[in-house]
């Protein structure tokens, strides 16, 4: 696993760029075709303003505010748990990954009530656009939540292993890149889906 | 060494992106796909004024399809080499191939189904002409499995010298997630989510043969690369 050469070259160019090359092509990759969602739902929005805005009213504000909050708390945890591997070994940084997994897990709870009182109150997938729009592209999200949650899984069962190398340490950022387009893309899809006038 | 027999499968997949864009996209021409929207008269006078361009063009689509095998193996066989004792992911890659081949193959057939007695009923024309275009895209999870067993295989190379580059196997796992919305097209028959639209059809397509290019100079690549410990 560590192996001489990365380490050797890793700390010079460590700082150019934070995590592997690779997640950068994902992370560009991902939100390229989310930025290519939003872009749809504005086209077929700037059709039917009315019946999005009507929609939109429905929507509860709380639910999607609250959800800012807690996907943004969790980053800021995830950051502290990489400073904190970078600089401490990694001492708090278990317990920090825990409550940015815990903030998840609220995200998760929200969504599914949010689900469930929409789909109780008969709006589905099939209502009209909007609600299309609002379904695919907050499911599809949480989708990108729940393989986060798995991620932060993964970083915590790496804290614990010893993240030693730079190699080891990369690979630990790349997670926390991930976690955080997570966050970013929910900032954007807050205020398309709920706010937007 | 039987490096060019293995250059010879990469090519293979060269030809099924030259052969397939050929018959499918230009002599059948099925691209851009006929609306979903369309009813059973304007699907029917599809198939029977394109009759002999449909037939001729599928037939080419056809002979394509089964180039991905040998591309499929090559694959197989370069990945194996980033995997330790037990290469499931190789397998799971080769099962997932094996399935995609037949999902790639049986829509042409139903196609060409169609367009075999265009004066039937249109409304069996249109039952035949769904049944393919929902079978060929909504059929992607083989198709996702098999990027994903790629992208892992690649991300989890602990070679001193990997075989594949690792943004190779991110961009496998981006593009298995852009194949999703195509799964969306059962609720649909206009829009982006629909066969014909932007996120179900155009985007998944685009990155298939964007996938087939890059998977083409990284496979010459890993076949290039001499063994490490």
């Amino acid at each position: 696993m560590t192996d001489g050469t990365i380490t050797a070259q890793a700390p010079a160019d460590h700082h150019a760029i934070p995590g592997e090359v690779g997640v950068w092509v994902f992370v560009l990759g991902d939100m390229f075709v989310f930025g290519l969602f939003f872009s749809v739902f504005a086209y077929y929005r700037g059709l039917d303003v009315e019946l999005y805005r009507a929609s939109q009213a429905t929507l509860n504000q709380n639910y999607g505010a609250v959800n800012t909050l807690l996907l943004l708390f969790s980053s800021w945890f995830v950051v502290l748990a990489v400073i904190d591997v970078r600089e401490h070994a990694g001492r708090y940084a278990t317990r920090l990954l825990g409550l940015a997994m815990l903030c998840g897990i609220g995200f998760s709870i929200v969504k599914i009530v949010e689900y469930g009182e929409k789909l109780g109150a008969g709006i589905g997938i099939m209502t009209n656009d909007f609600y299309m729009y609002y379904y695919i592209f907050t499911g599809l999200h949480f989708v990108h939540v729940i393989i986060g949650l798995g991620v932060l899984t993964y970083l915590v069962s790496m804290v614990r292993a010893g993240v030693e190398s730079a190699g080891e340490l990369r690979i630990f950022e790349s997670g926390a890149i991930y976690w955080h387009m997570v966050d970013l893309l929910w900032i954007v899809l807050f205020p398309l889906l709920y706010l937007l006038q | 060494m039987n490096m060019k027999t293995q250059i010879a499968c990469v090519i293979c997949g060269a030809a099924f992106v030259a052969l397939f864009t050929l018959g499918w996209i230009i002599i059948a021409g099925l691209v851009p796909a006929p609306s979903p929207s369309l009813d059973a008269a304007a699907i029917a006078k599809f198939y029977g004024e394109n009759t002999g361009a449909i037939r001729f063009g599928l037939l080419i689509t056809m002979f394509s399809a089964s180039l991905t095998i040998p591309w499929i193996a090559v694959i197989g066989i370069q990945l194996r080499r980033t995997e330790r004792d037990f290469p499931v992911l190789t397998a799971s890659q080769l099962v997932a191939g094996a399935v995609t081949v037949v999902f790639l193959t049986v829509p042409i057939m139903i196609w060409t189904v169609a367009a075999f007695r265009p004066e039937r009923a249109p409304e069996l024309i249109q039952l035949m002409n769904d049944f393919g275009w929902i079978m060929l895209i909504m059929t992607f999870p083989p198709f996702f499995v098999q990027l994903v067993a790629i992208g892992l295989a690649i991300v989890s190379d602990k070679h001193e010298r990997p075989v594949f580059a690792r943004w190779v196997g991110y961009f496998n796992i981006w593009v298995a997630i852009l194949f999703i919305p195509g799964g969306l097209l059962t609720f649909f028959k206009t829009g982006p989510f629909a066969w014909n639209g932007l996120l179900a059809f155009w985007l998944p397509l685009t990155v298939f043969f964007l996938w087939y290019i890059v998977m083409f100079f990284a496979l010459i690549k890993a076949i290039r690369t001499p063994a490490s410990a």
